[in-house]
């Protein structure tokens, strides 16, 4: 029998089939072109990074969930209908299939990036319906297919799809947020690991077994079929016991598990390691293909060491740095190679076609292969910004690049004529395709065993002097300017100056500047080697200009300093950790001697005349609302799902002043949580401010060491406490210096209601917190020094006298008080209207029924509780912290008590 | 306007020439002698072409430039150990560097030309390249 040659749509004198056929050269269009329209997507998502919500995870799922599953559905059930020779599967429930793993895409995307998250649960059901179904499909055609040689790749595809199913499921319950953090951390780890290893990693190995000695166009290896029987077993075990060790936290499981995936692994990949040693890659896609899987390997050996090196919940995290090396190095090149080396093969018009579309898509392969390549390992490793953006430059060009052509071919394609299926009078393509016409793959039956590729496929690029000379000139420059800018923008002039040259190493921890004191002998030329070693953002500058680039956890930078004639002072210019303490000083040995260097931090003394005067009772600006403090009864249900966005804001804290504070939500305080006992609040917390945040929730009991970490701009985590007690609860931001964090507006109340709380008429929450006023800088020194400008109930001094809040005469109230100081509590009272109920951190003081009353409802610093009282008769009752001077100062309000 | 103005105006005119000159064979003579000139005599002209450029090159460009960028490095004080500073120091390194490459580029194109064509050309295009690299590098260099 003859090799079968990939010649569809032609020769209607040969083949009575061709109607079919052509209906699936049309098929292949339509159907990746959505991969090329998600392959666009991830693009674009990668490029806007910075616009997007959860920005990492949505290029990630873009792409692995929308072009990479598009394609396996895809190719998998086209290679098992190929190489078994069976019958095409009914094309309506392909595309059905296809469009149930779409829409579930699209659902999963946007519901974990907008919300809310039933949606995305939901399509998470969706798309790992969608593959089950597949799955079935594939196991059908085993089941009806002759015994062959190729029924083991099968056996990949369905194992890949039992993958899927358990990470989709495992991801839409990460989507649902049920459960605490280090189980949600250990359950993504999992979830990560049978996505890519299993879902991506198993179909890819299946599919090399045949599609890689047909792009080199050689023989299938005699190796094949037991080899990739054993390492079948070998990766499913592997995989199996790698997701039963991250789950239940037990590291040295899944490092076993991951260890025998990487034996399955070489197993799998030593019949096409076999095939190489009779021909080496020489086309676009064999190299493309080549690459692709040598990324995998690396990332594979990373991954060990990172899982076997950090606690599991670590894992999700640590993995990070290895996404560029999986999804750009491996699925992406392997997706991009297979469809270099398919597409023109699929969609057919002969051989002249087939070389217009093979060249079209090949073109300039050879320098898209090389900038991708180089471009991974800059986006994996910590290099500098600069690089770092080259990195993305070189691996989303030559994507951007292959989308383009691909485009174009199978445009080309559609206007050619033969597209649309509507042109096969004939078939629906349902039938008689079960004989040898299909074989776009290119094996041969499987009597021959010669895998035979395309007419006229894969020829080497002809790459022109010219354009290697441009390439190899526009490196050099790139070198030579990365490396002008290597060590941020120095001291503008060279000197030659006298004096000794001498390197200190200056370390930021713990807001504290390690040495806090250089001396040095007059002249002396000091270089700074500047070393972030704390969790948090910092930088260094100097009073004489000099300054780091803000370093992140870990990186270092360099500073040389001018030949030192007088004192340097030194300070991070973060918001507040200057005032903090995150000072420095640098003093010629001379001066030093004479004069200790002060410890009080740097214009200290001049902080307080900055600050603008308040005037309490001047009125507020047209417009201005204040935060509304009546609270509705708590919702129903037992779970909360709650989204605390931090934001930037510029709000009305004062009469006749309007400062830029840092908020949750963008009000003053953040949104009021309310619920029960037992309830569990799962809070989406995303960073939109400038600089690192954190969160936490007083009312939840949790190992704060995740939930609580302090995340960078634009990132985001999930927070998850059930409410065990009861009562008037603060959230504050978690990020030092939290003083300054909370002095600037970042905090908010959480009422849980003790069992059996009876309703009452009206209900309120006052959140009271400091205000500091001025620049920021003048504000940070304030803050350090315990000296508010003023106080706030919900956010604006004085706000309730502006705009009372109302009641009734008779009616009984319950104000519910937070205080969030950063220094300060209150001694909550209301004028003329004694309390008959106080509760206070958890426990009734007073009940409505006891002879005594209360006056004051006294709360130190991140207490919390609420009184009760009844209004006697109309009028206006002002209510105040009762410490006289806060409540001169803004913390003050009116109740308006108006005729029943 | 001192003596330092017209060094600096001769080393700046003398990488002009240089770059320029490289642009004008690449972009104007190159094309026009492919579309008009057979083949023997289009290799005649750019050969000759080729001669007198790289006389230019070791006559006056390199004494010239090297001349000039050594006393107006020594004027500055740039040091050896300056180099490596952040900042100017590195962005003269950097193009210091670069230039060798370009040098080192332009001598291997010259060696060749006639015996290897397409590294030749390749290395031509490296040293347009490059240059017009320097001449970014230069611009970078703050104007003291």
């Amino acid at each position: 029998m003859p090799p079968v040659e990939v010649q569809i749509g032609v020769r209607p004198e040969n083949r009575p089939t061709v109607p079919p056929v052509r209906s699936r050269a049309s098929w292949h269009v339509r159907a990746n072109a959505v991969v090329l329209a998600w392959l666009a997507l991830t693009i674009a998502a990668a490029l806007a990074q910075g616009e997007l919500p959860a920005p990492r995870w949505l290029v990630v799922h873009v792409f692995l969930l929308g072009a990479i599953s598009t394609a396996i559905l895809i190719w998998s059930e086209h290679f098992a209908t190929v190489l078994l020779r069976a019958r095409t599967p009914d094309p309506r429930g392909s595309v059905a299939r296809l469009g149930a793993l779409n829409a579930g895409t699209v659902a999963v995307l946007y519901g974990v990036a907008v919300g809310p998250w039933p949606v995305a649960a939901a399509g998470a059901a969706l798309a790992v319906g969608a593959v089950t179904w597949h799955a079935a499909v594939l196991v059908g055609i085993v089941r009806r297919a002759l015994p062959g040689r190729f029924g083991h790749v099968v056996g990949w595809y369905v194992a890949a799809a039992g993958a899927l199913v358990a990470g989709g499921v495992l991801g839409g319950l990460l989507a649902a947020q049920p459960g605490g953090g280090a189980l949600h951390e250990r359950a993504q780890a999992a979830h990560a690991q049978l996505n890519l290893l299993g879902w991506v990693g198993l179909t890819v190995l299946g599919t090399l077994f045949t599609l890689w000695p047909t792009v080199l166009r050689t023989r299938i290896s005699e190796l094949t079929r037991r080899w990739s029987r054993a390492a079948l077993w070998l990766s499913v075990a592997g995989l199996a016991v790698t997701v039963a060790g991250l789950l239940p936290g037990l590291r040295w499981v899944a490092v076993a598990g991951l260890v025998t995936y990487a034996v399955a692994v070489a197993v799998a990949l030593a019949p096409p390691v076999e095939t190489l040693r009779r021909r080496r890659p020489h086309t676009a896609a064999s190299w493309t293909l080549a690459a692709g899987v040598v990324w995998f390997e690396v990332a594979l050996v990373a991954e060990v060491v990172v899982v076997a090196t950090r606690p599991v919940v670590r894992v999700a995290a640590g993995l990070e740095p290895l996404l560029p090396l999986i999804l750009a190095g491996f699925a992406g090149q392997v997706l991009i190679g297979s469809l270099t080396h398919l597409l023109p093969a699929v969609l057919g018009g002969g051989p002249p076609r087939f070389k217009r579309n093979a060249a079209l898509i090949e073109r300039g392969w050879a320098y898209r292969l090389a900038a991708t390549n180089l471009g991974v390992p800059l986006l994996a490793l910590p290099v500098p910004v600069p690089l770092r953006l080259l990195g993305w430059a070189l691996v989303l060009a030559p994507a951007a690049a292959f989308v383009a052509l691909a485009v174009t071919a199978l445009t080309r394609t559609v206007s050619a004529g033969t597209g649309p299926a509507g042109t096969g009078a004939a078939g629906t393509g349902a039938a008689g395709t079960g004989s040898a016409g299909t074989a776009a793959v290119g094996t041969g039956p499987a009597a021959s065993g010669a895998g035979v590729g395309p007419p006229g496929g894969g020829r080497r690029s002809r790459v022109s002097p010219a354009h290697v000379g441009v390439v190899i000139g526009c490196l050099l420059t790139a070198l030579a300017v990365v490396g002008a800018m290597s060590g941020g923008s120095g001291p503008a002039r060279t000197r030659v100056a006298p004096g000794a040259e001498q390197t200190v190493e200056v370390t930021l921890r713990g807001m504290r500047v390690q040495p806090g004191v250089i001396e040095a002998e007059p002249g002396t030329v000091l270089t700074l080697k500047v070393v972030n070693a704390d969790a948090q953002r910092h930088d260094l500058r100097l009073s004489t200009g000099e300054r780091t680039p803000e370093l992140a956890p870990g990186e270092s930078a360099v500073l040389k300093l001018a030949p030192l004639a007088g004192a340097v002072d030194g300070w991070c210019t973060l918001a507040g950790h200057r005032a903090a303490g995150m000072t420095m000083r640098i003093v010629p040995t001379t001066a030093a001697a004479a004069r200790p260097v002060q410890s009080s931090p740097p214009g200290g003394d001049h902080g307080h005349t900055q600050g603008a005067r308040l005037d309490p009772a001047a009125p507020m600006p047209s417009g201005w609302k204040p935060f509304e403090a009546a609270v509705e009864p708590a919702p129903s249900g037992a779970e909360h799902h709650v989204e605390i966005r931090v934001k930037e804001t510029d709000l009305d804290v004062a009469p006749g002043v309007r400062q830029r504070m840092w908020t949750f939500n963008g009000t003053l305080p953040g949104p009021v949580l309310r619920g029960r006992v037992g309830d569990l609040f799962v809070v989406t917390f995303v960073n939109d401010g400038a600089m690192g945040h954190g969160i936490d929730f007083h009312a939840g009991a949790l190992a704060p060491d995740e939930p609580m970490r302090t995340i960078d701009p634009g990132e985001r985590l999930t927070y998850r406490f059930r409410a065990a007690h009861a009562g008037a609860w603060l959230y504050h931001c978690s990020t030092m210096p939290m003083s300054q964090h909370i002095a600037n507006g970042m905090y908010g109340a959480v009422i849980i209601d003790p069992p059996g709380l009876p309703p009452v008429d009206r209900e309120y929450v006052l959140v009271q917190g400091e205000l500091y006023l001025g620049t920021p800088d003048a504000r940070a020194v304030a803050v350090n020094e315990g000296r508010p400008d003023g106080w706030m109930f919900n956010g604006a001094v004085a706000g309730y006298k502006h705009a009372p809040l109302t009641a009734k005469a008779g009616e009984r109230a319950r104000i519910w008080v937070v205080t969030a100081g950063p220094g300060t509590g209150t001694a909550f009272h209301v004028v003329g209207a004694p309390f008959d109920t106080v509760y206070k951190e958890g426990a009734y003081l007073l009940r409505e029924g006891d002879p005594g009353g209360a006056q004051v409802l006294d709360l130190a610093p991140a207490q919390g509780g609420f009184a009760e009282l009844v209004f006697p008769e109309t009028g206006h009752y002002p209510f105040v912290d009762h410490h006289m001077r806060r409540a001169e100062t803004g913390a003050s309000g009116i109740f308006e008590v108006s005729a029943p | 306007m001192t003596w330092w103005t017209v060094v600096r105006f001769l080393h700046v005119l003398s990488a002009a020439l240089w770059v320029g000159g490289q642009l004008t064979v690449s972009l104007v003579v190159l094309p026009l002698a492919r579309r008009m000139l057979d083949t023997d005599r289009r290799a005649d002209v750019l050969r000759a072409v080729g001669r007198r450029f790289g006389l230019f090159t070791g006559a006056v460009f390199l004494p010239v430039q090297l001349a000039t960028g050594v006393a107006i490095a020594v004027h500055k004080g740039v040091t050896w150990a300056s180099l490596a500073e952040p900042g100017y120091g590195r962005t003269l390194a950097a193009k210091l560097l670069l230039f060798c490459v370009v040098m080192v580029a332009a001598a291997l194109h010259g060696w060749a030309t006639g015996r290897r064509p397409g590294i030749a050309r390749a290395l031509a295009v490296i040293s347009l390249v490059g240059s017009v690299g320097i001449v970014l590098l230069a611009t970078a260099l703050p104007a003291t």
